[in-house]
Formats: C-alpha cells, structure tokens, sequence
C-alpha cells in the first residue's frame, strides 16, 4: 500500500536533523523541525521549513519527551516523522505512538525495534539465523551471576558489561580483573538507568584486539532484503566511533561476502523492514566475526555508505516509509569508491573533554572529494545537554590512500573552528600514523598509541596566535596604556 | 664601498682569533650599547626588540666588535614590563645579524638576578645562554666571585670580558686599580685570553684620570685588550674617551647619535669623527652607522614617555654617583612614590653616604645605596619635614668635612643622630655590611656604621662578618624541586628557558608565562605606539607578519562600559571578532584550578552529580580516603567520569557543590597525602 509524504517532522537535533533535512529539500518535502530551548537558533532549525519548541534544555524534557513531539506532529499537520540517530530512534514505544496518532513512522516497525533492542532477544534470533555469536550471559542480577557463569562456561578476563538496554557506546564497561568488577557494575547499572531508564545488565566474553565491522541493510515491506555492503567501524574511544571507513580494510573478498549474507540472513528472519545495520566483532587471527547486535536506525557513519554505493539510504528509508519496494537488486550494488569519515566532536583532544560554547568562527573543508555533514553555523552554540559532535567529514577516492589523502587535506588546511575546542588535531594524527595507514589497529589504537598522537599536535598555529594579539590590541585599545608597560 | 669587508669578528670564530686580530690591529674598534645600556640609562630598558631588530641588518655589516643586548635589568624589564623572553630576542638578533658577536652583562654570582647562586645553577643558566661576549663585573671588585662564571664561559670558548667597576675617590687609586687587574690576571691565566673592561657607570672618569689609569694597566699588562664603558652623565665622555684612546684602549661603547640622550654611552658618529681627526683609526662602516642613526629616528619618538622626567647632564655626579644605568629608574620610583621633590636631598646624602661605605654603585650596590638613602631622606622628610633634611645634610658634612669622620669627635646629641642613621636600614645593606656580597674594596666601614645597624647586637654581628667570597662557600640548590615548583605555578611542563627565567626572577616569570599564554607575541610584532596605547579610533589598523604570513587587525568600535565589562570589536584579516575586555569595576569570578600535587582536578567539563561513591555515600572534610577509591563522579554529556584518589590520604577542602557545573582541570578536592604508616608494614609475627 503507498502512502504520500508531503511534510516529515525530523525528532532530532543537530546533525542527523540537519541531514536528513537535505533529502527532503532534495524530494521537495517540506521539513519541520522541533527544538528545545537553548536550541532555538540551531542549525538544524534554520533548516527545516518550520519548526516547533518543545520544551527545555534537558533531553527528557524535549529531544526524549514523546508527547510534545507528537503535539508538534499534529500542530506542523506533518505526514511522517523521522526520528535520525540517538534520542528516540530505537524507542519501539515512541514508534508505536507515531503510528498510534497516524503518522508514517520513517524506520522498522516497532516490533523489530522492539526484538533487536534486547539484546538477549537478538542474540537468539542470530543464533536462529546461524550467524554466530559471543558467549555471554543476560541478564545478570549481582556480581555472584557474572562469576558463576565464568567458571561455567570456562571464560577468562576481560569480560565487558552493557545496559540491556543500551547502544551508542553508552552503559558499557570493559572489566580486565575481578578486583574492577565491583565498580564497573555500579558504573554500568548507573548509567543504564541515566540513560536508558532500564538497569538490567548483561556481561559477555570481550575479544582484544576485535575489529568492529558492520553491514548496512535496507529491507522493504514485500521481503526484499537487500545489503550496501559493510563499513569499518574499529577506530573507537571509549567505546565511541570516531573514524569509519567503507570498505573494510581488514577482510578480503571472501570473508566480505560471508558477513554481508550473514547480516542479509538476520535481517530476513526478524522481517526487518527500512535502514538497519548488523554489528559484527571479527577477531582477526582466525578470521572468525561474531554478531554483536542491531542498530535498528539510521547511523552516523551511513555517510560513507553513501558515497561508495551512490545511494541515498536516508530517501531509501523514505521510499520504505511510502510503502515502495527497493528500487535496487543485490546485484545493483556496487561499490566503486573507497571512503572515510571522522567525527568531528566538540572535546578537548587531549583528553575528550566535551567543550561547549559558542562557534565563532567556521571555515568548512571544501575541494575534491569532500562531503561534509555539519550541524552547526558560524555563531552557534554548542550546549553542554547534548551529544558533542558538531560536524562529519568525509572524504572519498578511488582507493583507501586517496580517501587518507583528501582527509589530511580537509582537517589539515581547510578547516578552522574557533569558540570550542574540536577533535581535529587527534583525528589528523591518527589518519596520519603509519599503523592507521597501513590499515593495522584494533578497537584499542587510540588508547595505545595516545601519548603519540598527542606529541604531533600542533601546539600553536598563527591563526590561534593572531587571535591572541587582536585581544590585546582590543584590550589596550579599550582601557589605554597598562600601568605596568 | 663593500660593507663585507668591515665584518672582521663573526660568532663562528675562535675566540683566541677574534682576540688576536684586535690586538694586532691599528684601528680601534666600537660596542654598540644600542641594545642594552642606551635603553636602561635614557628610557627605563623600555626599547623594544620590535624597533631595534630595525638596526639589525646594519649592524651586520658594519663592522662592530660586538652588540651589547643583554643583561640583567633588560631581562627583568623584559619579563615585566616589554614582555619580551631575553631567549626570544637573542634568537631573533641571531636570524637577523648572525655576523655581529651579541654580548651580555653579568653581576658574576649573581649573573642576572639579585642574588649569589650557587655554581650548579651559574652552570645551568649560562650553559643555556646564547652569548658571545661575557662582560663580568662586581660591584664590589671582588674578583674572588667571578671565579665560577670565569671558568664555565672561558670553558666553553666563549670571551670573557672582566670588568672593574670605576669611580673617582681618594681610596680608589691607580695602585687599588691595578692590584685588581692582577687578580683578574691570575684568576684567568693570561692577559691575552680576555679583554678588559673599565666600567665607568656613572661617567665620572675625567680626562688625565682615565689615561692615566689606562696607561698604568698597558704600561703592566701591554698585550691586555682593555674596552673602555662611560656613561656621560657628566657631559665630559667625549674627552676621556680620546684619552683613553691616547692611553691604548682598544674598544669603546658607543650608540647612535639620535638614541643619545644624558646618562647613556657616547654618540658613535661623534666619537668616529673625534677620533679620526685625532689621528686614531677606527673600524666602522660610516654609512652604515649614518643610517642607523637616521634609522632610530623613526621609532625613537614613541618613548618619550620612557625618559627620565629630569633631563640634561648632570656634573654634580661626580659626588652622588648615580650610575646611568640607574639614573630613569630611580625617578621612575620616586615618581611613583610621591617623593618626586625630595630628589635633590636624595643625591646629597648619597654623595654623602658614600663616603661612609666605600664600594662601587652599581647593581647590586647601586640598588642598596639608593633603598638606604631614599630611606634615610623619606623617613626625616616624614618626621621633621624640610628642616630635618637639612639638619641631616648638615650634620653629615660636618661630619665627614669637619671632623674627617672621627665618630668620638661629635658632640653626644650629634652621636645619637648618627647612631639613628641606618637604624631602618634594607636587608641588603645589612648583607653587605656582613660580607654576604664579599668583601668591600676599601675594608668594612666604621663600628659606629655596625651599631646604627644593629643596635647592641653590633659586636656580635662584626665577628660573624664574612671574610670568603660567596661564591666559595655557596651549596647547590635542588634544580628538580625548584622545578617542580614552577611546573605547579603555571601548572603544566616548563621549558628549560622558563625554567632559566625562574631561577632569576620567580615570581615575575610565573606572571610573564600566564601573560605570554594569554597574550602570545603581542610584544614581538606590534609597533610600540599601538603596543601602548591600541588603536584609537573606528578603521585604524595595524598590520604585521606574524610566522610568514600577512596579518591586519582593524578597529571597528568600542562600546560602552557596563558592568565592567566592554565590547570591543575589531576585523582580524577583514574577519569579525568581538572581545570582552573587563575592567577594573568587572567582577572576577575566578575558578579555581588544579596546581599542586595535593590537588585533585575534574578530569572533563561536566557536572558533578555525586561527591562520594554509592559504597561510602556521601564524603566530607576529614575523611580518609584510598588510592583508587572514586571520591566524586562527573557527568558529561551523559557519560560518567570517575575521579579517583591518586593515593591515600585524607580530604582537607570540598571545592565544588553537588551539581556544580566545572571545567576541566578544575579543582575538586584538596587531599593530605598520609604518611604511611611503617608499623603496618611489619608481619605481625616477625
């Protein structure tokens, strides 16, 4: 059955709102965005065609607050809503009431959100679909479950422990001894509640050295199911994504194929519908990948997806949404590009601390093969409630050192943010460091190689100094000569 | 004319070369005090590197022995003042006229600071300078405290230039002059390895008296290189320097005609021109040194407000021996003071003074004369008004004049008068008299000095008087923990030039690093109207190169004060900026940050939502807490960031609130490192 989209309400912020917002122009449907308060004169909000407030700073005030948002649905006489990335994008409750109200719901339906986002479920469901899987245990009450079944099923350290009900990086501890267990536990169950509003944990094997690949599916409501092929994922801090790539360095032809059906396979046996993406660990010694779980949503990195495929996945998802079948076979996709991504976030380089503040000034990476994804202008702030980043760059070439080459050229000279601090420096060192190049690192590069990558930063540069020197000049000019010259 | 063929002495040759060649040659040659001592006698060290980097390119090539650039109150009214690095200009004076020797100024021990260091850190410091020519004197002639520097600059090739410190008193005679000078000669080996300096730092050498002290050192010393440093506050240089000529000086100090103000060094084209009409050769690149001249016109009419507020020369030097070098800083303090008026008083009773304590006024000795007799002058000035000054003047002439200070002579009321002269009197005067300088060139001053001093402790503090050299018996200091300290003042790594700055001047280092990580080269690329004053009016601008690059910054308005705080808006490179300038009347919420190794600092920007841990709760002042163990927990952007206790100790200070919103860095706890316990460590069976 096809439904018409005239008007979508992006639930987000930012950047995906800001994205998701180019493919409506590009569709001539008209946008609405919504807005807490300190976000009033976001970018995101310049964006969309209209907008709607609602409710203050905290994210379960506004970004988090269903019942406003659906009001701003019915107000903005939108057809669909777009929830992007974080937020409510994996919320099956939230995706229901949408389609409750009689709005289109722009992703899987609930019931998949619902299956994939526990993890244990999804667990089962892989094993079902003969996609292997990382030992573990879910849930765990106290410690004492977390030691009896290690000595069961013969597990050593590290083990890593995770919300339930998480994602993003979010309520995950990595636990290398049982003397950190205790604190790692209070840590997860805490952060579980904070963020997820659910303290159920779970606790399984942790592979060192995993590289995190994952493999982007789009699937219609006729059944097709079809793969865009995997991206790179490995290069994390604290858990966190900064630099993707696609394709994958670290498997071959072969190994690509088996994964990708793997993920096709899963998808097909939860009658997954829209955008999702399989997370796979590979543990690259005996070339084995294990399920990790289910993003059922559009991601951050789908970008580089994107740029190797030629495809639209956030108009993809539209097409899903209207009730279209995929307008692409398998055997139409075909990747013809390699590409990279960095997060630029708003934190201290050195040490990941966010950064908040107002963006005085912003010179955006241009030229050949460059994209960019920003969710900022020259002059907004950047709040301290929500997530630090600010913009995506992603480069693209016809090989992996092409893309590396375009990146160093983006972050190297063309870009310039004053006002925060961004990750810029720490994200040119790694594309710049010889394991990075050569394609060798794991899910701890960035831990191991830290005090490195801080050495070659650029302490200073002329741009920051003459800022330095325009302050004194305003200051003297103002107040006139010191009493100590 | 080729300018290459002046260039006779370069850094890269041995310094037994250069020496060499000067001695052989026929001419005489010039130092050019520009950069230095012509800015700290006319304009309170206030020259800046920005203008003189201007004559550097002349300099290069016009066949100078050396340029004087550095020394002890240029650095420290660097630090303060100029904000410039003494690191930073010698490497740019080296980019920008690497033929030319640079040539520095040290107090021996003390090189460039107030007090003796220590040979381990005269080690370091030195070792870290980039200087060719090492000028060395002590305010005392003590020769017996240049023995470190000697041997750590002689050691590493570089020259070593000795100094007397000069002046005209009936004890300071050719005889006392030239018993110096053979210290000197023993201390160093061979006259042939050094030059020799007379430093005449008031300008107080008259014509026959310097030729004749010249010649008694040649007639002793004939291979000797002697340099000869006048300041001309008496308006008399120009004739003692043809007789020190005459007599076989070789070098001479000079600066440009148009920098010439009353207490500095010589015009250098005048003195080029005296001594060429007197038959005596000297090498110098005329043109060049024209257009020096004509090149400190540009820039020299931006310090105006530097100059000493007294002007012209000033005869009457000859008994208060002001030196030069003191001579605009000194009204610059009295000035600030209020005592503007009392200047005259002052001079008097320092012509006096010293006549009572006999050494040499130059720094350090020059700052003790000035502290104690300003002190003197204040305090009457304060108690009996302009009567009392000159009872005191009186009573002292008639003193020194009448009764050729015999003490026993006075009357019992004019006794108890003197006795309450140094009864106030600064610390450093006190070293002095107890031989913490060394020992004073003409013996220790009078027992009456000692109990005005000291009251009835005085003859107990003659016998601990110090007869050794501070720089025989000094201890080497911990450079790590001195370090260490810095590194916790500005919280993060020092360089080791900052860490040279400290050494000399502590406090004022910390505050020059915090203003340069502020402010950065400010000092080095603005001109020094704009470097004072800013731009003043919508569309003036300031354009420089910055690191190779072209740069404007261009004011585009000012607004109006509220709350203390001013807007300020400027183009940088046509781009809009806006900055906050606070004023005075601006409230200062300062956080505070994380320095010492007891401080515990927030590890992200984010809020602290719990101070404690769930298995204690909440933690409080007093309690005892353990390496590892989470004492607050800080929330950002929904992550959580656990603060632990680097060790065990015990919580002395909460800084933060529940809730609070806290920078990076900033400080949380403050936590008494425990001394462990050894007890504890014992097996309880053993």
């Amino acid at each position: 059955m096809e439904r018409t989209i005239k008007k979508v309400l992006v639930a987000n912020r930012g950047v995906p709102a800001v994205r998701i917002m180019h493919t409506c122009r590009d569709r001539k449907i008209a946008t609405t965005a919504v807005y807490s308060t300190p976000d009033r004169l976001a970018h995101h909000v310049y964006m969309a065609d209209t907008a709607v407030h609602i409710g203050d700073a905290p994210p379960a005030k506004s970004y988090l607050n269903m019942e406003r948002i659906i009001d701003a649905a019915k107000k903005s006489k939108v057809d669909a809503i777009h929830p992007g990335w974080g937020f409510l994008s994996e919320n099956p409750d939230f995706a229901q009431a949408v389609i409750d109200n009689g709005f289109i719901w722009i992703g899987p339906p609930p019931s998949a959100i619902k299956l994939l986002g526990d993890k244990i479920e999804a667990k089962k469901m892989a094993q079902r679909a003969s996609v292997p899987v990382i030992p573990g245990i879910s849930p765990v009450e106290s410690i004492e479950d977390i030691k009896n079944w290690m000595k069961k099923e013969n597990i050593s350290y590290p083990i890593i422990l995770k919300a339930v009900a998480g994602g993003g990086g979010k309520g995950m501890f990595r636990v290398d001894s049982e003397a950190e267990l205790i604190n790692a536990f209070n840590q997860t169950q805490s952060e579980a509640v904070k963020s997820f509003g659910d303290k159920r944990i779970m606790a399984e094997k942790y592979i060192s050295h995993g590289r995190h690949i994952e493999v982007q599916v789009v699937a219609d409501e006729a059944g097709n199911v079809v793969h865009l092929y995997e991206r790179e994922c490995t290069l994390q801090r604290r858990h966190q994504k900064i630099i993707e790539e696609a394709p994958s360095p670290s498997i071959d032809d072969d190994l690509r194929q088996e994964i990708c059906f793997a993920a096709v396979r899963l998808m097909r046996e939860v009658k997954y519908v829209s955008a999702g993406t399989v997370e796979f660990i590979l543990d690259p010694p005996n070339r084995k990948f294990y399920f990790l779980e289910v993003n059922t949503r559009l991601q951050v990195e789908h970008g580089i997806t994107e740029l190797i495929t030629g495809l639209d996945i956030v108009g993809i998802m539209i097409d899903i949404a209207m009730g279209k079948n995929l307008h692409i076979k398998q055997s139409d996709v075909r990747p013809n590009r390699w590409a990279l991504e960095v997060r630029l976030n708003a934190e201290n380089p050195r040490n990941f601390s966010p950064s908040f503040g107002r963006i005085t000034r912003l010179l955006v990476p241009q030229g050949p093969g460059v994209r960019i994804a920003s969710g900022v202008y020259e002059g907004a702030d950047v709040p301290p409630y929500y997530d630090s980043l600010i913009m995506l760059v992603i480069t693209a070439g016809v090989d992996r050192d092409d893309a590396i080459r375009v990146m160093d050229r983006a972050l190297g000279r063309n870009l310039r943010v004053e006002g925060v601090q961004t990750l810029a420096p720490l994200l040119l060192a790694i594309i710049r460091h010889p394991a990075f190049k050569a394609g060798e690192f794991s899910t701890h590069f960035i831990e191991t190689h830290m005090d490195e990558l801080v050495a070659t930063f650029r302490d200073r540069n002329s741009e920051d100094e003459v800022l330095k020197i325009a302050h004194y000049v305003a200051e003297v000019s103002a107040l006139g000569p010191p009493s100590w010259i | 004319m080729e300018n290459k063929e002046f260039v006779f002495v370069t850094p890269e040759m041995d310094s037994k070369e250069i020496l060499k060649k000067i001695r052989d040659s026929k001419e005489v040659f010039f130092t050019s005090t520009a950069m230095r001592d012509a800015g700290q006698s006319d304009y309170k060290n206030r020259l800046r590197i920005h203008d003189l980097l201007t004559l550097a390119p002349l300099y290069n090539e016009m066949g100078l022995f050396s340029a004087e650039c550095h020394g002890g109150a240029r650095w420290h009214v660097g630090i303060m003042n100029r904000k410039e690095d003494p690191f930073e200009e010698i490497r740019l004076l080296r980019a920008n006229m690497p033929n030319v020797l640079l040539q520095t100024l040290v107090r021996e021990t003390n090189l460039w600071g107030y007090r003796p260091y220590p040979k381990n850190i005269v080690e370091y410091a030195i070792s870290r300078v980039d200087i060719d020519v090492w000028r060395c004197f002590s305010f005392l002639n003590d020769i017996r405290n240049m023995r470190t520097v000697a041997e750590i600059v002689m050691g590493k090739g570089k020259i070593f230039e000795p100094t007397i410190s000069f002046t005209d008193a009936d004890w300071a005679t050719d005889n006392y002059y030239l018993k110096v000078v053979d210290e000197i000669i023993s201390l160093c080996g061979s006259p042939k390895d050094i030059i020799l300096a007379i430093k005449d730092m008031a300008g107080v050498g008259t014509t026959k008296r310097i030729g004749r002290l010249i010649d008694a050192i040649k007639q002793r010393y004939p291979d000797l290189i002697i340099q000869y440093h006048r300041h001309m506050t008496d308006g008399l240089a120009l004739p003692a320097y043809l007789s020190a000529a005459m007599a076989g000086a070789k070098i001479f100090d000079v600066e440009e005609d148009s920098l010439v103000r009353f207490y500095g060094q010589p015009p250098i084209l005048a003195v080029e021109a005296y001594f060429r009409e007197a038959g005596i050769e000297v090498h110098l690149n005329r043109p060049l040194a024209e257009e020096a001249v004509l090149k400190v016109r540009e820039w020299i009419n931006s310090y105006d407000w530097a100059e000493s507020p007294f002007r012209g020369f000033d005869h009457t030097v000859t008994y208060h021996r002001m030196p030069g070098g003191a001579f605009p800083s000194s009204f610059e303090q009295a000035s600030k003071g209020n005592f503007l008026e009392l200047m005259p008083a002052i001079l008097k009773v320092m012509s006096l003074y010293n006549k009572i304590v006999h050494y040499f006024d130059v720094t350090p000795g020059s700052q003790i004369t000035w502290v104690t007799c300003s002190g003197i002058v204040n305090r009457y000035a304060k108690e009996q008004g302009s009567a009392g000054i000159k009872n005191l003047i009186r009573l002292l002439e008639k003193f020194i004049y009448e009764k050729g200070q015999d003490f026993n002579a006075m009357d019992k009321e004019e006794q108890l008068e003197l006795l309450g002269l140094f009864k106030n009197a600064p610390e450093d005067f006190k070293n002095l008299i107890m031989g913490q300088y060394g020992k004073l060139p003409d013996g220790w001053p009078a027992d009456w000095v000692y109990m005005s001093t000291f009251g009835s402790e005085w003859e107990e503090k003659i016998k601990s008087r110090k007869e050794e050299s501070p720089d025989e018996n000094s201890k080497n200091e911990d450079l790590e923990r001195l370090r260490w300290n810095l590194k916790d003042a500005i919280g993060r790594n020092p360089t080791d030039e900052e860490f040279v700055l400290y050494l000399m001047h502590p406090k004022d280092t910390i505050e020059f690093i915090e203003w340069r990580d502020k402010f950065g080269e400010a000092p080095l690329v603005l001109p020094t109207n704009v470097w004072r004053k800013g731009l003043k009016k919508p569309g003036d601008k300031v354009e420089f190169e910055l690191w190779g690059k072209p740069y404007c910054i261009e004011l585009v308005s000012i607004g109006a004060e509220n709350d203390g705080v001013i807007h300020v808006v400027v183009l940088v490179n046509n781009k809009t900026k806006v900055y906050e300038v606070y004023t005075q009347k601006a409230k200062k919420v300062e956080k505070r940050m994380a320095k010492g190794p007891n401080d515990i600092a927030s590890p992200v920007n984010g809020t602290v939502w719990r101070i404690g841990n769930p298995e204690r709760g909440v933690l409080h002042v007093g309690d005892i807490v353990h390496k590892g163990e989470e004492i607050a927990n800080v929330e950002a952007m929904k992550m959580e960031n656990v603060v632990a206790a680097p060790f065990d100790g015990q919580i002395v200070e909460i800084c933060v609130k529940l809730n609070e919103l806290v920078q990076e860095g900033q400080l949380l706890f403050v936590i008494d490192r425990m001394v462990k316990d050894t007890r504890a460590e014992i097996p309880a069976d053993s």
